[in-house]
């Protein structure tokens, strides 16, 4: 019973931070990102290529992970996103773009395969990072299996959801950050650089994805296609939770990774997976505004 | 004080104002009048560089202010009280006069003594969500937010358009101390034509996006109300 709502746990916790960035792009800035997935991507090859190439350890690839993908979502806010503000479908497209873009360039290890060159690590191939041994060696509290690096996961989650949440609602920026996501006009009259708010937003919700894809990184081959069933489950996540609603995010990948993890013990993974889809049909269906959102979108 | 010379605004291709020359002087009331839909809202928002495009140009204080984005002309003294409020209905009362301050020269973060002394309801009521304020309380808190931002030229956008008529006398009375006690420039964009006549120095009445009449207030004859503002 226990270890099975733990893994359903550690699922909604993977489900969480992958969602949490884009509860911020989407929910808040009404960005549809599609290269969040690569995003998260980016954030596993960055542990691949730390740990090959700077024998850099497990832990230290978190932050920078977190700071390499806040550079490219950083890049992308000020490249891209920012001259397509308020036409959605056209962000939609160029960011799916992007995404492809990101995934090829790993492919062709940003062009060093034209040339005959091999750099580890990159490629088209599967990768796999070792996690230190004191995650892998679980110990028993009572009867209950304590695993330790799912433990983590979750350790990690709730933290990172805590600074968003401080982030957000306790400091000068997130003020700015709400204040423009309720109405950038009078938000600019105000003299909030909504421009700034708006890189610097989307350059922590990208930080992240790459937060996600170490984690992910530890327990999942990393490959160049490895983030695009993430961008789906995540838009799943922060739809049903309420789109602006960070509790709402929180509670619906709670829901989602138990419902998953249940079902997958009691039946099968594939299983699982269609009856998670069919939660949040349903959901959608009975209240298109969210599970937990007040207002509607 | 602001300077308006030969200023043309655009929404996309649509042409909304032509030629406006205006000169606000430190330290009085200009009141813009005009029909509906004539421009009136547009000429603030183009002060502000607010959703228009603009050509010509727009000084305050002799520095050319044209180029610049919104949050910087804001940051550089205007203050705006948009027609509508537009205050943020979950953020409190504090949050929202707060947001005024990033235009602050000294970018500290507080609420101003004189938004407490102006708004005793608003000082009591700092806690209080938005969205819960009468009418009249909410356009006392978005008097309160331009405020806080100390700022050197107020825009106002019909202040005492749908609140009801008892209020409607003390955010007049509002008006015409930010001016006299506190010595605000103001920028005022009215349909009352008796209350622009008590309040203000000069007039400015636009329509069909141009300037149909200017001048002291003492020149807005009825006449000139008649022929350009009766519906």
């Amino acid at each position: 019973m226990a270890d099975v709502f733990f893994i359903g746990l550690s699922l909604s916790s993977i489900l969480l931070l992958v969602a949490l960035g884009l509860a911020i792009t989407y929910g808040t800035m009404g960005v549809i990102n599609m290269a969040h997935g690569e995003l998260v991507m980016i954030g596993a090859y960055v542990t691949v290529l730390c740990q090959t190439h700077f024998g850099l350890h497990f832990l230290l690839c978190i932050p920078v992970a977190f700071v390499v993908t806040g550079a490219v979502g950083y890049a992308i806010e000020r490249f891209v996103v920012r001259r397509l503000y308020g036409r959605l479908l056209d962000t939609l497209l160029a960011t799916w773009a992007l995404a492809i873009i990101i995934q090829q360039a790993i492919r062709l290890e940003f062009g060093a395969a034209f040339a005959g060159l091999h750099i580890d690590g990159l490629g088209p191939g599967l990768q796999n990072v070792p996690i230190p041994s004191f995650f892998r060696e679980t110990f028993l509290v009572g009867d209950f299996v304590v695993q330790p690096y799912r433990t983590f996961i979750i350790v990690l989650t709730i933290g990172l959801f805590i600074l968003t949440w401080w982030l957000i609602f306790h400091t000068s920026f997130g003020m700015q950050l709400r204040a423009v996501s309720r109405n950038r006009g009078i938000a600019s009259c105000c003299g909030i650089d909504d421009k700034r708010i708006n890189a610097w937003t989307f350059a922590y919700g990208s930080a992240l994805a790459g937060a996600a894809g170490v984690m992910l990184a530890g327990f999942k081959t990393v490959s160049p296609s490895m983030g695009t069933p993430f961008v789906i489950d995540g838009f799943l996540v922060v739809v049903m939770g309420g789109v602006g609603s960070l509790f709402g995010t929180l509670g619906s990948a709670v829901i989602l990774g138990e419902v998953q993890g249940w079902v997958a013990s009691l039946l099968n993974d594939v299983l699982a997976r269609a009856i998670v889809f069919g939660v949040i049909i349903v959901v959608i269906i009975i209240r298109p505004q969210g599970l937990f959102s007040r207002r509607g979108r | 004080m602001l300077e308006l010379s030969q200023m043309n605004s655009y929404y996309g291709a649509s042409h909304v104002l032509r030629d406006i020359d205006l000169s606000v002087r430190s330290g009085e009331i200009v009141s813009i009048l005009g029909r509906n839909g004539v421009g009136k809202t547009t000429l603030l928002k183009s002060i502000l560089g607010l959703d228009v495009r603009i050509r010509g140009a727009i000084t305050l204080d002799g520095e050319d202010i044209t180029a610049r984005p919104t949050y910087l002309r804001a940051r550089a003294g205007i203050g705006y009280v948009p027609q509508g409020r537009e205050l943020i209905p979950d953020f409190s009362v504090r949050d929202n006069i707060l947001m005024g301050c990033y235009a602050r020269t000294d970018r500290r973060r507080l609420v101003p003594d004189l938004v407490r002394d102006m708004f005793p309801y608003l000082r009591d009521n700092l806690g209080r969500r938005a969205g819960l304020l009468s009418g009249g309380q909410q356009q006392q808190l978005a008097i309160a937010r331009a405020l806080a931002s100390e700022p050197r030229i107020l825009l106002l956008d019909e202040p005492t358009e749908g609140i009801q008529p008892n209020i409607v006398e003390q955010i007049e009375d509002t008006i015409q101390r930010l001016n006299k006690q506190v010595g605000l420039t103001i920028v005022l964009v009215e349909q009352n034509v008796k209350f622009a006549r008590a309040a203000s120095q000069h007039f400015c009445i636009i329509e069909r996006g141009a300037i149909a009449a200017s001048g002291v207030i003492d020149a807005l004859t009825d006449d000139i109300v008649r022929r350009h503002m009766t519906v």
